[in-house]
């Protein structure tokens, strides 16, 4: 009944449906000899990947990112604060990752998601140190006000690789981040200089004279890898996730330098040239990654001097890109730490 | 079938909350100017070094006061005053915001849908008939279960982004007589709102959004839920108002309907109102939900005859 060699004798009774729900590591075992996955996509490529600016018309900045149909949205308020001691002269970022009950059927209302927190922490990492962000850039007043950048990124489709498609919002969302005019009141409080009533009200001098974008250098992307016997798999869905529990992120900066490698324990152990070979297809994946960042950015500064702000509609219009990868597979066994995703 | 629900708010004079926020003020410093473009592609190569601080700064940050410096703006009286002011988004008194929606927003549930009204923004996911939960007694009608959050960034001032307790209970019961519960016994439908903008006439969208999304998922229905709301603004009466507008109304009525039944599953009116206004307010709130009704049926005639190809 349950033992594991009774499946290959049905596998050619059932029906296909059947077999997958049944034995769903026979059935994507199955794929992996043939080096074809089930949605059609050789083991080393990623998904369709899109980017929209501007979605949310209430936020500084904001971008939409798709990879396949896990869908992040990511937006940063501005708001001022004091900066510390220590650093008189750098602003703060504080980055939130959501798990909201309508992306999954796993999430429910009030009981937060295991892989949120989890997430949340691993991007607060990544950003801060991959050195992409100046935070003397942030500085306002030097020991007197500094902004804070607030970057909350919402998972509304949550179907695998999470953190690539939260990362890949978040840079999004810093690159469309337009810095407001503020000056200092009488108060002594920062307050946004609002651009119709130029001439009578300006008493005091803007602190910054323009809306202003950051400088971003060295801007991280992300892949993520599930190891499975000799097979590496990039870009996994949620399905697959479930089934192969073994995964490896990478991320590598825009000059291929490593920023981060995770690889948060899992019954399949790598080799070095497992890791190797999650190097490689990453150093692939940034490269499409970056070009399709670049077209986001420029469909957004082409609309209309920016006066018409992008919706989630123009997600339909997004270009799609699509990722070439093929790159050999090999073995793994190497160890870390303990979780589970999901 | 039909609901009627009229809160107890109905009775204190108005007693809706004047909230000075300019949606205008807040929103323009972050309309991107043409000038900018050319700064987007700049690339300052500088390095910088990780440093452990860093990370502590990251902890310290969230504890840290801030405050946005977008002013509320009480010197500025409301354009609203003038006997003929004109809307901010220039349309006429009885004239709705363009809707656009969209269903199967969301791939991991049963069926979902997105909506669009302006700057109001909604995701509603509904998942199920699932298992009810263990603690719950046994029921041979199905349950209907709520949810509407907010965003963080939803508002023009950055909120916390909790569960709004409020219009959860108000989806709830806007829904619950238009839902066929027989048709599910012992077990539970779940809907889940998230605003991702709020623009004005937040609850009213959600309801039109959650009903579509429970049509993609295949729920029986006796009809579509719409919903649309009517501010009175002194001697104006506004269909679908924005956040500006809702911030000065005198009072509010919002109707859910089940149009083709001429049945009203919701009816709550807030503030100062006369009887010809309400009568005025309520036809407008009628026509406006057969017309939806209509934008939404097409919606999902749409996505019905795609799939079939």
């Amino acid at each position: 009944m349950g033992l594991p060699n009774a499946s290959g004798d049905l596998s050619s009774e059932v029906d296909v449906d059947a077999f997958r729900r049944l034995f769903p590591l026979r059935f994507h075992e199955r794929h992996l000899a043939e080096s074809i996955r089930p949605d059609a996509r050789p083991l080393g490529r990623a998904r369709d990947t899109t980017i929209a600016l501007g979605a949310v018309a209430s936020a500084d900045g904001s971008a939409l990112a798709k990879i396949g149909s896990t869908t992040m949205l990511a937006a940063i308020k501005m708001e001022v604060m004091t900066p510390s001691m220590e650093a008189p002269d750098e602003g703060c970022i504080a980055i939130d990752f959501h798990m909201p009950p309508i992306c999954s059927p796993i999430v429910r209302p009030g009981r937060p998601a295991e892989a949120a927190p989890v997430v949340s922490k691993q991007l607060a990492d990544t950003v801060l140190s991959s050195g992409m962000i100046n935070l003397k850039e942030l500085s306002l007043v030097s020991g007197k006000a500094a902004w804070m950048a607030y970057l909350d990124i919402y998972c509304l489709d949550a179907d695998g690789a999470l953190f690539d498609a939260a990362l890949l919002a978040a840079v999004a969302a810093f690159s469309h981040l337009q810095i407001p005019v503020v000056s200092l009141n009488d108060d002594g409080k920062i307050v946004v200089v609002a651009e119709e009533h130029g001439g009578g009200k300006l008493v005091k001098d803007p602190v910054n004279k323009e809306k202003r974008k950051l400088a971003l250098s060295s801007i991280p992307f992300s892949l993520t890898c599930i190891l499975h016997k000799n097979y590496i798999l990039a870009d996994p869905t949620a399905e697959e996730e479930t089934v192969m529990e073994t995964l490896v992120t990478v991320v590598l900066n825009s000059s291929s330098q490593l920023v981060s490698l995770y690889k948060p324990g899992g019954p399949v152990l790598a080799y070095t040239s497992a890791v190797q070979g999650c190097v490689a297809l990453t150093r692939q994946r940034v490269k499409e990654l970056q070009e399709i960042l670049g077209e986001g950015i420029s469909v957004n500064s082409g609309c209309e001097g920016g006066s018409l702000v992008t919706s989630i509609r123009e997600q339909l219009i997004a270009f799609v890109l699509k990722s070439k990868y093929d790159i050999a597979v090999i073995c793994c066994m190497l160890c870390s730490e303990v979780y589970e995703l999901l | 079938m039909s609901h009627l629900s009229i809160p107890k708010k109905l009775i204190t004079k108005n007693p809706l909350p004047k909230i000075t926020i300019s949606l205008s003020l807040s929103l323009s410093p972050i309309l991107p100017s043409p000038t900018d473009a050319t700064t987007t592609h700049e690339r300052l190569s500088l390095s910088f070094p990780y440093l452990n601080t860093k990370k502590n700064q990251l902890m310290d940050a969230k504890s840290a006061s801030t405050y946005s410096p977008n002013p509320t703006r009480k010197t500025k009286p409301p354009i609203f005053a003038d006997p003929d002011w004109s809307r901010p988004d220039s349309r006429g008194f009885h004239h709705c915001r363009p809707a656009f929606f969209r269903t199967g927003a969301v791939n991991s549930a049963s069926g979902s849908a997105y909506a669009e009204f302006g700057n109001t923004k909604v995701i509603v996911s509904v998942f199920g008939p699932r298992e009810s939960k263990k603690a719950m007694m046994f029921s041979d009608i199905g349950r209907l279960n709520c949810n509407v959050s907010y965003t963080t960034f939803a508002t023009p001032v950055r909120g916390q982004g909790s569960d709004h307790k409020e219009h959860s209970s108000m989806l709830h019961k806007a829904l619950e007589g238009a839902i066929i519960l027989e048709s599910f016994p012992k077990t539970t439908v779940d809907v889940f709102a998230l605003v991702l903008e709020s623009g004005g006439s937040d609850l009213p969208v959600v309801i039109t959004c959650a009903s579509l999304a429970l049509a993609d998922a295949g729920i029986m229905m006796y009809d579509l839920v719409t919903s649309v709301s009517v501010s009175c603004l002194g001697k104006n009466l506004l269909i679908d108002p924005i956040l500006e507008e809702e911030s000065y109304q005198d009072g509010s009525l919002t109707i859910a309907c089940m149009r083709s039944r001429y049945e009203v599953t919701q009816l709550t009116i807030t503030g100062e109102w006369s009887t010809p206004n309400i009568n005025e307010a309520m036809q407008l709130c009628l026509d406006a939900c057969s017309k939806l009704g209509n934008i939404m049926r097409s919606c999902l005639k749409e996505t019905a005859s795609a799939s079939q190809e």
